[in-house]
């Protein structure tokens, strides 16, 4: 690997000026789990590593006005295994859990994984399932960037040369909610992931949101396929259903799936059917 | 075979090693370092066939910290090319690179860095050809050959008149199925010290075959075998990859070229691209009567054997010989042909041909079954060779019986009275078994020393590279029994070409086998000295004196092995030298056929499949293992359950994935091997002791057969809960979706 | 090249002991165990924090010192598996291991020991299920596992009292 420097800023302005001063050679470093890979194999040229760690209060996991808000240095593991994730947030935690395996875990960070846009990836899938948001900083002081349009491209944010992202908050589901979050595939990292989250008011669904991941470039909702999902009594939505088939075949028609190692199009987009059906079975249930 | 009873041999007890293995201390290769030691980095080709125009290292030589940059043009006064069979591996690349990951030049430096640094300034010129990927592409031979042709090797082994013969049987069953490339992924990569001298070459290397290795240098660099050294340290894990001779040559042509001793470990990626599996296409045949009786079969494997030969010539020839099965056949012809392709040499691989040829064979044999309406398990036992038959015409008769064992444990798996149990409607659920029978054991030429020493302890001096398979405990379980003495008095020394007698290699199943053997008859051999000498001692006949737990005694009196050994060399220190050299003429008699033993496999699987999705899991799996006497029964079981779930990995998810000659999967995260997770709710291996190898007390071999049934088992189980045969492995999600849409359609 | 880059000072503590030493900042942890502590049980294999083979305890959690950076060690306590011995679960596991032939080649076992470690720190009493879950990123491609499950589980019974 390339010899960097290290660079430790003690604030994010401080670690904003350092990335804006180094432009293309410094990379933002949190857990480094995927980042020091792609710098090890040789596809991601980096001169300048400026470890937010450094930060002080950057690994907190706290709530805020009902809102979960977690630092950018806040590890897989430590918000999984937050009690208040736990006890507001389950699917959250639940998702964390089986982020990757234990030892990636205990170091990457939910910030890194959104920010390094890998597509074969679950958080970015999951979050789409809430109101959720990057709080980054940069020269010209805070933003907040909507997480459906946080990552624009494999490998790509919409952060600005010289934003870090110091944060990510997440909304609680509104009430009547409910949601699940499902992953597949046999390799290491995930194949397809599916989210869905439906609020029923009085047996119906008044809002349903369906979001995939690992099959699109960048993770996605399913609008067309969440449309269908409104006004359908939640009882009827199981796994058998016809109405339940219909939004399943909307959804893989958006599925936006590209050949790859983990399959054809053809099969991710049947796979997206499928879990589609079963992530709203799981949700009405 | 004495009729004492046993008092180490049959016991599971703690491996020899188990003290170094769990406290870290073990040391492999990439554990050691010699003073001045430089760090090798390789540069590899980037294309799969291309000539060669220019390489230019002038920059990587001109760095600061660089000793020397090896390219072909610096293998002057030695001999450039090796290999086990054929001398067709350029030890870097000549004048052509004829696979993505060939080497073309080697840096070694100060440390890896600098050498990393290095390797990016070499610049190579190339004229690109196209490649030759796939059996087709070798078949037809349309562009440049990958070597002077695309054809490796041709074997045939037949006897009657197959052709002949099917047009009188009542039916003829045809089926083609395809085996892919796939990765041994030793968790140690391939790593070797060498250390170059004028009059001495000094090499430590994770070889299996050390001696092999030995030879192969000695040849390289005109040297006589006494002048070069092969030391094997612990050897993280083997399965065929780290057989013959791989990265030495190089290793100790940079050693030589840099005047210094360098290191050269592999990565994980590069080790893919050392050596894989053969991928095949086998048809199969098949004249049956309408009772069921095979008559006649003609089969033919293509063998995907990659850029060069290495064990390619003899994979072929047990690929041809695998492929029939374990079946009686009247007239057969079983042919095979080994073809070049611009990809990874492919090699030894637990069972070379076996997986192979058993994933067809076996799948085969369940479609007979099921079109002519008949259990897979009945159709087997009337076909299975029967014991004192010849499975191979001219061979070593099958000494073991197939049947009884196969309905047996058929019987214990619940096969008669199976119903599927469905818990949800997408889940379905089915059995499956598969029974194989191959020729082990390679060649039956082993030495042994022991030395029993003056404090009645003992070193046991023999080739066998402990790889992980147990070979070091078993071989002192063995060694102990013969001196009569407790195991923790036995030491067996780790291979070093100069401190151990010959042993041709390990692999093939051979080692308990062979090399036990070789350390039986040098304890025994050793035991008898120390009789004569009790027997000189007590003034008796050797006859009337009992050695046991290291004490020799006659009419109640005893004396140590350490007292009686000072009396043999007057109290002067002194030890007793047994030895031993294997050979075909062993006085046994048991080795003068081939092959020296017949390893069984058979395996039984209960799976479920996620019809939506296409994902197999297996819940059950049962493995039967031959190993006629377990010298320790815990490390036959562990051999057998590491190989079956080796096995889980090429009927799962094990494919090396080429494009245009690109290896597009060559790291762990896209290289699936099983986990964990993929561990059988219920896994078990029968251990079938019938005393009937020609091993030490009736032992033969095993660690190799475990991995040979898994693919048909599964397959079949899958055909059995859905009606989808598939017949291209490995049984992804995807593959199977489509099966079983094609069979829903159907 | 690698002179333009200021070396870290990592000092921490390995195996109970306190240790100092100066890293480049590309140098991973792997290398400061290996090379500089002579710490040769912590082995290289995939090197995409995939196998586990490079397992270490950092602070009592298995990391993979293949792609974490040295530095990280600063402050912090790492544990290998030449330091288990003096743990109090190190020589239960190790038994374990040995009784049950969790280990072939041995080359995964240093990084098991340790992860098997941490589990028992925090789940003393562990189910077969919770045993596969927690190694799950770890591979062997010797055993076929199940036996190592089994020594994990009698480790587990021996030490809880």
């Amino acid at each position: 690997m390339r010899p960097f420097t290290l660079h430790e800023p003690t604030s994010a302005a401080e670690a904003s000026a350092l990335l804006l001063e180094r432009g293309e050679a410094a990379r933002l470093y949190a857990g480094g789990t995927e980042l020091l890979l792609a710098m090890k194999g040789g596809f991601l040229p980096c001169d300048h590593l400026v470890n937010v760690k450094t930060i002080p209060g950057m690994d907190a996991v706290a709530l805020d006005g009902g809102a979960l808000v977690i630092g950018a240095a806040a590890t897989h593991t430590a918000i999984e295994s937050a009690p208040i994730v736990r006890e507001r947030f389950p699917l959250v935690a639940q998702v964390e859990r089986r982020v990757a395996n234990a030892r990636v875990r205990n170091v990457g960070t939910l910030a890194g994984n959104l920010c390094f846009a890998e597509p074969h990836s679950d958080p970015a899938a999951l979050l789409l399932l809430y109101d959720a948001e990057a709080v980054v900083e940069g020269a010209s002081g805070e933003r907040r960037i909507s997480i459906a349009d946080l990552q624009i491209a494999p490998y790509e944010t919409a952060l600005e040369p010289g934003e870090v992202m110091t944060a990510v908050r997440i909304s609680p589901l509104p009430g009547g909610a409910r949601a699940a979050y499902l992953k597949f595939g046999i390799h290491h990292r995930p194949t397809i992931g599916v989210g869905a989250m439906l609020r029923v008011a009085e047996g119906v669904v008044v809002e349903a949101r369906l979001s995939l991941g690992s099959v699109p470039p960048v993770a996605r909702r399913l609008p067309e396929a969440e449309a269908l999902l409104l006004g359908e009594r939640a009882e009827h939505l199981n796994a058998e259903s016809s109405a339940v088939a219909e939004v399943a075949d909307a959804a893989a028609a958006q599925a936006d799936a590209v050949d790859d190692l983990h399959g054809s199009t053809e099969y991710k987009r049947h796979l997206v059917g499928v879990f589609v059906r079963r992530a709203i079975a799981q949700a009405a249930a | 075979m004495s009729a004492r009873a046993f008092s180490t041999v049959g016991q599971a007890v703690p491996r020899v090693d188990a003290e170094e293995k769990t406290s870290g201390r073990a040391k492999y290769t990439t554990d050691l370092a010699l003073p001045g030691m430089a760090y090798a980095k390789l540069a590899l080709s980037p294309l799969p066939h291309a000539r060669i125009v220019s390489i230019d290292a002038s920059r990587a030589r001109a760095l600061p910290g660089v000793y020397a940059v090896l390219t072909a043009a610096e293998l002057t006064g030695m001999e450039t090319h090796y290999g086990s069979d054929r001398k067709d591996r350029p030890i870097v690349a000549m004048g052509k690179v004829r696979f993505e990951g060939e080497p073309i030049a080697a840096v070694a430096a100060v440390d890896l860095a600098k050498a990393e640094e290095a390797v990016e300034l070499i610049e190579a010129e190339y004229e690109e050809l196209p490649p030759v990927i796939g059996l087709e592409a070798a078949l037809a031979g349309e562009s440049e050959p990958v070597q002077e042709t695309n054809v490796c090797h041709r074997y045939e082994v037949a006897w009657g008149d197959a052709a002949g013969a099917m047009a009188a049987c009542d039916h003829v069953f045809e089926d083609t199925f395809t085996f892919p490339m796939v990765y041994h992924y030793a968790m140690e990569p391939h790593a070797v010290i060498a250390d170059y001298q004028a009059d001495r070459l000094s090499v430590w290397s994770s070889a299996q075959h050390p001696f092999l290795v030995r030879a192969e240098l000695a040849r390289v660099f005109r040297k006589r075998l006494d002048q070069v050294r092969v030391v094997v340290p612990y050897v993280g894990g083997g399965y065929g990859s780290k057989s013959y001779t791989k990265i030495e040559p190089l290793a100790a042509a940079l050693s030589r070229l840099a005047g210094r001793p360098v290191r050269l470990a592999l990565s994980v990626e590069e080790a893919m691209k050392t050596v894989r599996r053969h991928a095949t296409r086998a048809t199969i045949r098949t004249g049956v009567q309408a009772d069921g009786t095979f008559v006649a079969r003609e089969c033919r494997v293509e063998l995907d054997t990659g850029a060069y030969t290495d064990n390619g010539v003899r994979v072929t020839e047990r690929a041809a010989d695998r492929l029939p099965g374990p079946y009686r056949f009247e007239h057969l012809r079983s042919e095979a042909v080994g073809l070049f392709t611009n990809t990874t040499p492919a090699g030894s691989f637990r069972s070379i041909g076996g997986p192979q040829g058993a994933w067809a064979c076996e799948s085969h044999t369940d479609n007979i079954a099921h079109a002519l309406g008949i259990d897979p398990l009945e159709l087997r036992l009337k076909n299975l060779v029967r014991p004192g038959e010849e499975l191979l015409r001219g061979r070593r008769r099958l000494e073991a019986d197939l049947a009884a064992p196969l309905a047996e444990v058929a019987r214990g798996f619940g096969w008669h009275d199976y119903e599927p149990v469905s818990t949800a409607p997408h889940l379905k659920r089915g059995v499956g078994m598969a029974c194989a029978v191959a020729n082990a054991g390679a060649s039956p030429i082993s030495g042994a020393f022991v030395r029993l020493h003056a404090d009645g302890s003992a070193t046991v001096h023999v080739g066998t590279t402990e790889i992980g398979q147990g070979s070091r405990s078993a071989l002192a379980q063995i060694a102990a029994e013969e001196l009569r003495l407790p195991l923790s008095s036995v030491r067996v020394i780790a291979s070093d070409t100069d401190a151990v007698p010959y042993d041709r290699s390990t692999g093939a199943s051979r080692s308990t086998t062979l090399a036990g053997l070789a350390v039986h008859d040098a304890a025994a051999d050793a035991r008898a000295q120390m009789e004569d000498a009790a027997a000189r001692y007590f003034e008796t006949f050797a006859e009337q004196v009992a050695l046991a737990e290291g004490s020799a005694s006659f009419e109640g009196e005893s004396i140590s092995y350490g007292a009686l050994i000072g009396q043999v060399f007057g109290g002067a220190g002194g030890e007793i030298v047994g030895r031993s050299a294997i050979t075909p003429d062993h006085p046994s008699g048991k080795l003068a056929e081939d092959p020296v033993f017949w390893e069984v496999s058979m395996g039984f699987a209960e799976v479920e499949v996620d019809t939506e999705t296409g994902r197999v899991r297996v819940l059950r799996y049962t493995s039967v293992a031959d190993p006629g006497k377990a010298i320790n029964p815990a490390q036959v079981e562990g051999q057998d359950e590491g190989a079956a779930m080796q096995g889980v990995g090429h009927t799962l998810f094990e494919e090396m994935r080429y494009e245009e000659g690109q290896l597009m999967n060559p790291n762990l995260i896209d290289y699936r091997v099983p986990t964990f997770g993929d561990l059988p709710d219920e896994f078990h291996t029968v251990l079938l002791e019938r005393g009937d190898g020609p091993g030490p007390y009736g032992a033969k071999g095993v660690g190799e057969g475990g991995i040979v049934a898994v693919a048909p088992a599964v397959a079949n189980a899958l055909f059995n809960a859905t009606g989808a045969r598939i017949r291209d492995l490995p049984l992804t999600p995807e593959r199977v979706w489509r099966a079983l849409r094609e069979t829903n359609d159907a | 090249m690698s002179s333009a880059t200021p070396r870290i000072r990592v000092a921490c503590e390995v195996n109970g002991r306190p240790v100092e030493a100066k890293v480049e900042p590309r140098a991973f942890l792997i290398d400061l165990l290996r090379d500089e502590f002579g710490l040769t049980s912590v082995k290289r294999s995939c090197d995409v924090q995939v196998c586990g083979a490079c397992a270490v305890l950092l602070d009592g959690r298995p990391v993979s010192s293949c792609t974490l950076p040295a530095f990280e060690a600063r402050g912090h306590s790492v544990l290998t598996a030449e330091g288990l011995a003096d743990e109090p679960l190190g020589e239960a596991l190790a038994r374990a291991f040995a009784q049950h032939a969790a280990f072939q080649c041995g080359f995964c076992t240093p990084g098991l020991l340790l992860t098997a470690k941490a589990l028992l720190d925090s789940a003393p009493a562990p189910t077969a299920e919770q045993v596969s879950e927690c190694l799950e990123g770890n591979l062997c491609r010797c055993t076929g596992y199940k036996k190592i499950v089994e020594a994990v589980l009698a480790a587990a019974g021996r030490s809880a009292v």
